[in-house]
């Protein structure tokens, strides 16, 4: 797929996946990367801009097996941005389908 | 590359940036790794997943810069800001480094322009010492000098003004380079 297109997405899928419940990197890396081809190191720069943009807050949590993990957690400041994402998301997919299947119609 | 590789390089890459940003990442790559781990998964198979150092480092390092502009912006941060976006990506070579010679350039014309009409009256006193002197020029030399001086101050809020839009530029930029996929 395009690069570009998919670099933009990729922010949303973050903030979606964190919305519904606090993750750690991991987990995210593997939910999305489970849906769509991504180069797995580049989430967590993702995650850090996001962070320091104060879209999340980050905590530590020790897990039954392994070293503590980073949990990352939704503030009200990034379920606004989310939902600001969202609406350009739909309007924008929306608009692609549309002029597909115009476009598919006509053939 | 193992896991000792990969968090060398990225550590190398990552040299010029603050230290304790620089063990913050690490360590979210060093979890990354024991989770795979105990998910069964080989120190391989991770780095390779995870993609270039490298790569990664560049992005990590271009935010940093940017981030450091936003509290200071001096000519030398702006400056490693906009080379660590270039380094980004050849896409952004044409689209960093074009906006920001056209935007150097026109803030250079406009303080040129203040400062030679500001200055104006000095050659009026030139001509007089060269024994050539005109009304006519000593008062076309102050009104020149004034409108210098508005002149200069209008560049003064325009320079704060498109310092400040061209950063948000490189953080748009940044967004769009952001993320990645495999093969970059």
């Amino acid at each position: 797929m395009n690069v570009q297109f998919k670099k933009g997405v990729l922010e949303l899928c973050v903030l979606v996946l964190v919305d519904k419940k606090d993750c750690y990197g991991y987990e995210l890396v593997q939910k999305i990367s489970d849906q769509i081809e991504i180069s797995e190191g580049s989430v967590y720069p993702l995650l850090r801009r996001l962070t320091k943009e104060e879209y999340f807050t980050t905590y530590l949590k020790e897990s039954t097996e392994g070293p503590p993990r980073k949990y990352y957690a939704l503030t009200d400041k990034g379920r606004n941005y989310l939902h600001e994402l969202l609406a350009e998301w739909v309007q924008f997919s929306n608009g692609v389908n549309q002029l597909i299947k115009e476009g598919v119609n006509h053939e | 590359m193992n896991k000792e590789q990969f968090l060398h390089q990225l550590q190398l890459s990552l040299r010029n940036i603050s230290v304790e940003e620089r063990q913050e990442i690490l360590q979210d790559y060093e979890e990354y790794f024991a989770i795979g781990l105990e998910e069964g998964k080989t120190e391989e198979e991770i780095s390779k997943a995870l993609g270039s150092p490298k790569q990664i480092a560049k992005e990590l390092v271009a935010s940093a810069r940017i981030e450091k502009v936003e509290h200071s912006a001096s000519a030398g941060n702006i400056m490693r800001a906009v080379w660590a976006v270039i380094g980004l990506g050849f896409f952004n070579l044409v689209l960093v480094l074009g906006p920001f010679i056209g935007v150097l350039a026109l803030l250079f014309a406009g303080w040129v322009v203040s400062l030679s009409f500001i200055l104006s009256p000095l050659g009026v006193l030139f001509n007089i010492i060269m024994g050539d002197f005109w009304l006519f020029d000593v008062f076309s030399a102050i009104g020149l000098c004034g409108i210098g001086i508005f002149v200069g101050i209008g560049m003064f809020f325009a320079t704060k003004a498109l310092t400040k839009g061209f950063i948000r530029y490189l953080q748009f930029n940044v967004s769009l380079v952001k993320g990645g996929l495999k093969h970059d």
